[in-house]
């Protein structure tokens, strides 16, 4: 029984989880569903980057780098493609069967202002007789999903002879170098103005019988949620699987592990491109939730919380890494309210960084597997002293009686 | 039956020359010891055969298939095993966990039931039953070393090398050791034991082969090599005409 405590305690989250939206009805709701779908998406970065490095011992500081590739495929890929019924002779435009594919041409930052885009002079010039029809947002966090599972597949192996540091350092190189480029590219992505991207459900969207604007909460509080669970989900199921236990035996030791048998480079790449895919997913709904994508998301601080919401959980364990970045997420921002000691005020906006980096450091010190990870150990395994001591007794027990 | 053909192997690092030209054969279920002073080449032998390292020269066959450019996981899977000089069990993974690796890697058409099954028969014949579902790390350095010893027994190769087994191990656990090594080899696999502690060499294997500096210098039964002069030179450095006892 007590081994299904953490089991239970899932169950039980995920319909707290569920229910939530339907039950709080403060007046800060909004705010309250905001902060929830950024836990669940700081979640899958956290419990992803944990099957990578905790699970595989594959330490790369590039996950934000991943989930940047995600986010920004999709934001190029609405922002550039459309579909119309009549050639606009401005753009470069490919017929696909009486419908033609328009490929906007990259003005900068200056298409609101100065100068418009091909597409918009051809709106202009059709003058409301022609309807053009944005590209899905579905297609885009599919292709974002695509292509930050192959830019893992190409890091993957291209970090096969790296370990510890030297992975850590070529990863987050990696994830630099992105950002840095995003930050230059300024006539196709803008850079640091960001690019703007549609809403999840821009036409809104109809659940349980209502009518949800594309500003409302509870759609991508649900997609989110459930894209956390499908993670999660697909992460049981590979660390139940030989994947989980290969990966883990290639944290161990990896020359042992391909003495054993284990295709090392096989299951190295495989991992990267699993969880990179992850990042890249959640990078991409985020895109559309937030409705914006800039180069700041890439930034090493943002890395860093991943890592230390990671660690804080129990990186070897990627539901308490989960648990761990949805607990802090919500420590965060309740440390946001200042307040008075003997009429001084305490700024908690910077404070609350302090608070955190203390709870990060008194976890490394004395709880390396993290906050959460222990608890869900002892109830997982919390009998296994007791059951090898019961065992070799009998066995000794058993070795004695012939004897008599 | 058991052919592992090495021919004409060389190894260097840099000016080093490590292996010079190194050749021999094992027909059957050998039971064989590698012995030779430090810095003989033992390990970088061990490390070749495994595909770990690829020689500059030399091939070797396992069974009429050329092992010397395989990646170590194929060479695992086309039938060579070993276990290493310091014990390299997957720490924070149940003993359990450690012996399902390589017999899930094999990907031969076993369900988790049976592996589950035969990893038991492991432990049970290995006394570490017990010990289960603890993690390696829980395990003494001698307990390890089993833990090694069962992992090959799940991967179940062909020719297996062992890379000191008896270093640091309890009396007690060296019987279990002793007891292993003959069982696989009635088993009917080749086995190759790299040690320095003689007694047990000698009394295990029926054919023993002599590396010093890389060099091959001796091959054949106990009795012989132990009175080979080129043997006991490598060993006690003897000077010529001189009469030294042999190893051991």
């Amino acid at each position: 029984m007590r081994q299904q405590v953490p089991n239970i305690a899932g169950v039980l989250s995920i319909g707290f989880f569920i229910l939530f939206p339907f039950v709080y009805s403060g007046a800060d709701y909004d705010y309250i569903m905001h902060i929830c779908i950024i836990a669940f998406y700081y979640a899958i970065l956290a419990s992803s980057w944990s099957m990578l490095a905790g699970y595989a011992g594959q330490f790369s500081f590039g996950h934000m780098g991943f989930m940047g590739i995600g986010a920004y495929t999709t934001a190029l890929f609405c922002h550039y493609f459309y579909l119309s019924p009549e050639p606009t002779n401005l753009c470069t435009e490919f017929n696909l069967g009486g419908t033609w594919l328009v490929v906007v041409n990259p003005i900068g930052v200056t298409s609101t202002t100065l100068t418009q885009d091909c597409l918009r002079q051809a709106l202009s010039a059709w003058n409301g007789t022609v309807q053009v029809t944005p590209m899905p947002v579905w297609l885009g966090i599919v292709l974002g999903t695509l292509m930050g599972g192959l830019f893992g597949l190409l890091i993957g192996l291209l970090v096969l002879r790296l370990r510890a540091a030297y992975l850590a350092l070529f990863t987050l190189g990696f994830s630099e170098i992105l950002k840095a480029t995003i930050s230059a590219e300024i006539q196709i992505t803008r850079g640091q103005a960001g690019m703007e991207t549609p809403a999840l459900f821009e036409q809104g969207v109809t659940l349980f019988g209502h009518t949800f604007s594309k500003t409302d909460k509870l759609p991508p509080y649900f997609v989110m949620f459930f894209l956390l669970l499908a993670c999660l989900g697909v992460l049981a199921w590979l660390a139940r699987s030989k994947f989980g236990l290969f990966v883990r035996a290639l944290r161990e030791d990896q020359d042992a592990a391909a003495a054993l048998g284990v295709n090392t480079t096989k299951y190295k790449v495989l991992v990267f491109v699993v969880t990179t895919m992850m990042a890249a997913v959640a990078g991409a709904v985020q895109a559309h939730y937030v409705g914006i994508v800039t180069p700041n998301n890439l930034f090493l601080l943002q890395m860093s919380l991943v890592v230390a919401m990671a660690v804080i959980g129990g990186v070897e364990n990627f539901v308490a890494a989960a648990v761990g970045a949805i607990l802090i997420q919500f420590v965060l921002e309740m440390l946001r309210n200042s307040f008075d000691i003997g009429g001084i005020t305490v700024d908690m906006t910077i404070w609350r960084l302090v608070i955190f980096g203390i709870i990060l450091m008194v976890t490394l010190r004395f709880s390396r597997n993290g906050l959460i990870a222990p608890i869900i150990e002892y109830f997982q395994r919390g009998h296994v002293g007791k059951e090898t001591v019961e065992k070799r007794m009998a066995s000794e027990n058993e070795a004695e009686e012939p004897a008599k | 039956m058991i052919n592992l053909v090495v021919t004409n192997l060389h190894k260097r690092f840099g000016g080093l020359h490590v292996l010079k030209g190194v050749s021999f054969e094992i027909n059957g279920p050998e039971l064989i010891g590698l012995i030779g002073p430090n810095g003989a080449g033992k390990t970088t032998l061990t490390n070749v055969l495994d595909g770990a390292i690829k020689p500059n020269s030399g091939t070797v066959y396992l069974n009429g298939e050329r092992i010397d450019q395989l990646q170590p996981y194929q060479v695992a899977l086309a039938g060579l095993g070993r276990t290493f000089q310091v014990t390299r069990s997957f720490r924070r993974m149940t003993v359990l966990e450690n012996l399902y690796v390589p017999a899930l890697a094999m990907g031969r058409e076993q369900n988790r039931a049976e592996i589950h099954d035969k990893a038991m028969d492991v432990l049970e014949f290995l006394t570490m039953d017990h010990l289960r579902n603890e993690f390696a790390q829980a395990l003494s350095g001698g307990q390890q070393k089993l833990l090694e010893l069962g992992r090959l027994l799940m991967l179940s190769p062909d020719v297996i090398i062992l890379d000191e087994p008896f270093a640091g191990v309890h009396p007690r656990l060296m019987e279990i050791i002793y007891d292993y090594i003959r069982r696989v080899n009635n088993e009917g696999k080749a086995i190759i034991i790299i040690s320095h502690q003689m007694d047990s060499i000698f009394s295990l294997s029926r054919r023993l082969l002599v590396l010093n500096y890389g060099d091959l210098i001796a091959d054949g039964p106990p009795e012989e090599v132990k009175n080979d002069p080129a043997v006991i030179e490598a060993y006690l450095g003897a000077e010529e005409g001189e009469e030294e006892e042999a190893p051991a």
